[in-house]
């Protein structure tokens, strides 16, 4: 009771509009989590062929998933994501570096802007681009020829390789947010400070650069990887059917087979894998981070 | 000791643009062996510009730079051995007391029981011993200061840089680094080239200040000769607090200097040996507030001058009263204690007496 | 002279194969445009001659004027009810505590992490159980969910950036909290919504597999109605109107750049 009381005589700190400011947001998050929950409970469900009603309670659906046809895809997906993330790494750094670094102001606008503006053209326009670009008569097999390096025109169109040179363009512009945010953040003068003391560009890099960004090059190969884990049109489209991540199993099971119930396990399990490897990560980063504090 | 023969470090007509902008203009500067000098300017006279082509951050536009006998104009920072302390100190976040300190060890190839040693031994000149595992955001803002000297004085550089290093320290923490800098400076014996805007610091510190403005040298000195004798008008009023008088014509009557001010007032000084002051030039006068004394009734004092009090400004130990003298426009004299605030009280007519044997005298 | 040569040596082996990234990254929209005024319908590099025909041919296609216009009235609607949900969330989490602040900050972000196909396959479930099927309400929901953590983060920002000096200072002056949050603060915000609302509605616009499994016919997005044309044909009307949005695009974010600054819109610089 004492406590309750002194708890009451604290003068409250005044909130004007708190409910105003509030209220829509809980009912945002409301709709989000019903959404998830439809997902949730037609996993669970019967399904009925040539029926869109699901019926009673089932873990069958679950158990669907160990077929080794859904495995492969599983394995397919984790592969191409894993691929995705990595190379997109290795080709944002130099780009963030360069944007983040250049002398000159319009260099760093227009890198910027080569960098970012593919973010806002969405994914089917720039699904689209590759299959202009990696097709059997496409952008690259026309140079190929003209060039005289190949008589036949490669097939890249529909193949692994095809699908994550389009996704690694997709996840960039993202990547190069990340990896420059972190630079940005990078005291310039600790790497004077390492050149002074004898360190030389490489060196400064790898001793005092790298180690102060990994942070975010960890956090973004992660983002990267949930990222392409639900990637949906470019291995639909790029990928031709001959590709198949989680994603186009969903919808061939969704909106094909209108099998709700399997498509809920499938969009479960990528939420898992996501939310798996990016939790795995938040320790490991907050711990780099704690290390790299700038003060 | 090589002495005067070999110094550590020479700028000759080192000149730096940055686009439209001439940040420091055929400077020509010698640092001697194992001095303190002291760089001491205000905001954007080309000081840190300065420091940076001499850690090889800036290449200059013209001039070469030489170090410990060493053309180092082309060579990039990593190969100069300049210990620097940055403003911010600079600290790599991401390595404990211990890394940073050994960093530039590491990058020498220094074996692992040499270099073990040579950080102790860092650490204890900057009374660190015992922590070198501390993370360095467990530091404070002086022990910080302290681990950035131990990383720059570790490495035996040619030249110690330090950049405002005090700067980022509260008031009572900047007065005891002083000395604790000072003494460092005497115990390792290393040239050291200090950068600040606080004129107090570099009075303190300094065997010779560099007085710079507008990306060139004012003056070189002692701190006792800049007080004193100031090379001109700007370093005058850039050490210290400073009267400027009107400008005055000059000549010389027996032993004495007579200088005529318009409005009628002569004022006379001892003659001395100073070869710019000659006959019928115009001349400029600057005095300090400690050499304008109230004068008591109607006692004989040289320089007798009236004037109107218009201020006090007590400071403690003593109190700064402004006068307007008329002709000699308005005057600051330093006066002890703070009686002078109830026995002069604003807007009264007081006497005061100019010390002219100890004032500044330049050519015009 | 030996360290000189190869600082340069380096430097220029790093801006090359900057460039040849860039290259990359940027290939694939010069190539539509390319394509975009062939003449042949059929793909061919480089272009026979010089045709506007597929430019004639998007613009005059039924599915296209459609979905365009039904994209037009979800992003309005989205973008803007999530700039409106995101601005009082950003408040929210910057100026109040409250219980159950950490979890709704984690669902509202949720949607950066959540696969776009489950949010879309979940509000699908969602409004054929409310029976309001795939109506243009469901299309908006799922569009202010998918694009509310980007409004929010970039008010946010603004937000973290505003010295609450300058509200206690009005408020000294004798405002009120309201005139404080319509005199001081909302201007002091204006340039970080503004650049949410750009993101949202650009986000929204170009939004396809969520959207794929939320609209109808009658409800589609162009995304979407460009998808099931690439199924069915394989003329280059598709990259006319790609061509289309990619200058869009870059003459907005041309615009974007020049008055709010990509990098703080982007949070690059942020703290």
């Amino acid at each position: 009771m004492i406590a309750s009381a002194r708890w009451r005589a604290a003068p409250a700190r005044p909130r004007p509009f708190f409910l105003w400011l509030f209220l829509p947001s809980l009912a945002a998050a409301l709709l989000f989590v019903a959404a998830l929950c439809e997902v949730a409970q037609y996993a669970f469900r019967v399904f009925t062929p040539g029926s869109l009603e699901a019926g009673g309670f089932t873990l069958e659906n679950f158990a669907r998933l160990a077929r080794p046809i859904y495995l492969s895809v599983l394995a397919d997906t984790l592969l191409i994501s894993l691929a995705t993330a990595l190379f997109t790494l290795l080709l944002s750094y130099p780009v963030a570096y360069a944007m983040v670094r250049a002398k000159s102001d319009f260099v760093r606008s227009l890198i910027m802007l080569l960098a970012v503006t593919p973010l806002f053209t969405g994914e089917i326009v720039r699904t689209y681009a590759w299959i202009l670009v990696l097709g059997s008569n496409g952008f690259v097999n026309s140079v190929l020829k003209a060039a005289g390096l190949v008589n036949a025109p490669l097939t890249m169109l529909y193949t692994r390789f095809g699908v994550i040179v389009a996704l690694v363009q997709f996840s960039m512009p993202v990547m190069i947010i990340i990896l420059a945010a972190a630079l940005a953040h990078v005291d310039r003068n600790c790497e004077r400070a390492a050149a002074n003391l004898g360190a030389g560009p490489a060196k400064v890099f790898r001793h005092v650069t790298l180690p102060l960004t990994l942070p975010g090059i960890v956090s973004g190969t992660v983002v990267i990887f949930a990222w392409t884990m639900s990637a949906f049109s470019t291995p639909q489209l790029v990928g031709g059917g001959k590709v198949l991540m989680i994603s186009n199993l969903v919808y061939l099971q969704g909106l094909s087979s209108f099998n709700f119930p399997f498509a809920a396990v499938l969009s479960l399990l990528a939420l898992a894998v996501a939310i798996g490897a990016l939790g795995s990560m938040r320790p490991f980063v907050s711990r780099l981070e704690r290390k790299a504090a700038v003060n | 000791m090589k002495g005067e023969a070999s110094p550590a470090v020479e700028l000759i007509k080192v000149s730096k643009s940055f686009d439209a902008v001439q940040a420091v203009r055929e400077l020509s500067l010698t640092i001697r062996q194992g001095e303190l000098l002291t760089l001491l300017g205000p905001s954007g006279c080309g000081k840190t510009t300065l420091l940076n082509m001499l850690a090889g951050f800036e290449v200059p536009s013209a001039g070469s730079i030489v170090i410990g006998g060493r053309d180092v104009t082309a060579v990039p920072p990593y190969r100069r051995n300049t210990g620097m302390v940055f403003q911010n100190y600079a600290l790599f976040p991401h390595m404990n007391v211990f890394d940073n300190v050994a960093f530039g060890l590491r990058m020498r190839k220094m074996a692992k029981f040499e270099m073990a040693r040579a950080v102790g031994h860092a650490l204890e000149m900057v009374k660190l011993e015992g922590l070198a595992s501390r993370r360095i955001r467990q530091l404070s803002g002086g022990q910080q200061q302290r681990v950035a000297l131990a990383r720059a004085i570790v490495i035996e550089p040619k030249v110690l840089l330090l950049d405002e290093p005090l700067s980022a320290l509260d008031r009572n923490l900047r007065g005891a680094m002083q000395v604790e800098l000072r003494e460092l400076h005497e115990r390792t014996g290393l040239t050291t080239l200090f950068v600040t805007h606080d004129q107090e610091e570099a009075l303190g510190l300094s065997d010779r200040i560099v007085v710079m403005s507008r990306g060139e040298i004012q003056q070189v000195a002692t701190p006792l000769e800049l007080y004193r004798l100031p090379a001109n008008g700007f370093v005058a009023s850039f050490i210290g607090e400073i009267n400027r008088l009107p400008p005055a014509r000059c000549r010389t009557e027996g032993n004495d200097v007579v200088f005529e001010i318009a409005g009628g007032i002569v004022l006379r000084a001892r003659k001395r040996n100073q070869p710019t002051i000659g006959a019928g030039q115009e001349t400029h006068l600057f005095v300090r507030p400690e050499h304008l004394t109230l004068v008591e009734g109607d006692r004989p004092a040289p320089n007798r001058v009236s004037c109107r009090v218009t201020a006090h400004l007590y400071q403690g130990a003593y109190t700064l009263t402004r006068v307007d003298a008329g002709p000699l426009g308005n005057l600051q004299l330093r006066v002890l204690g703070g009686e002078v605030i109830a026995a002069a009280p604003i807007g009264s007519q007081i006497k005061i007496s100019i010390d002219l044997d100890k004032a500044v005298i330049l050519a015009g | 002279m030996n360290a000189w040569l190869a600082t340069r040596l380096s430097a220029g082996l790093f801006w090359s194969a900057v460039a040849l990234i860039l290259g990359y990254m940027t290939i694939p929209a010069l190539v539509v445009l390319m394509t975009s005024v062939s003449p042949s319908e059929l793909l061919e590099f480089p272009p026979s001659g010089f045709s506007l025909r597929w430019y004639e041919r998007a613009l005059t296609y039924p599915d296209f004027q459609g979905a365009f216009v039904n994209g037009l009235i979800v992003t309005a609607f989205a973008s803007s009810l999530s700039l409106l949900i995101g601005s009082a969330f950003a408040y929210l989490v910057e100026r109040y505590t409250f219980g159950g602040r950490v979890a709704l900050e984690a669902i509202l972000a949720s949607p950066l992490i959540v696969p776009h196909f489950t949010t879309g396959f979940g509000f699908l479930l969602l409004g054929a159980n409310l029976r309001i099927g795939q109506s243009y309400a469901v299309v908006v929901a799922t569009h202010v969910l998918l694009t509310l953590p980007f409004v929010t983060r970039s008010v946010y920002v603004s937000l973290r950036n505003l010295d609450p000096a300058l509200e206690r200072a009005a408020t000294n002056l004798g405002a009120s909290p309201l005139q404080v949050l319509r005199r001081v603060t909302l201007p002091l915000l204006l340039p970080g919504m503004a650049g949410g609302w750009l993101v949202a509605a650009m986000l929204s616009l170009t939004e396809f597999t969520a959207s794929l499994y939320v609209t109808a016919q009658r409800t589609q997005t162009l995304p979407v109605a460009m998808y099931t044309y690439v199924r069915e044909y394989t003329d280059p009307t598709i990259a006319a109107i790609s061509a289309l949005l990619i200058t869009f695009t870059t003459i907005l974010m041309l615009i974007a750049n020049r008055y709010l600054g990509l990098r703080r819109i982007l949070a690059i610089d942020a703290h």
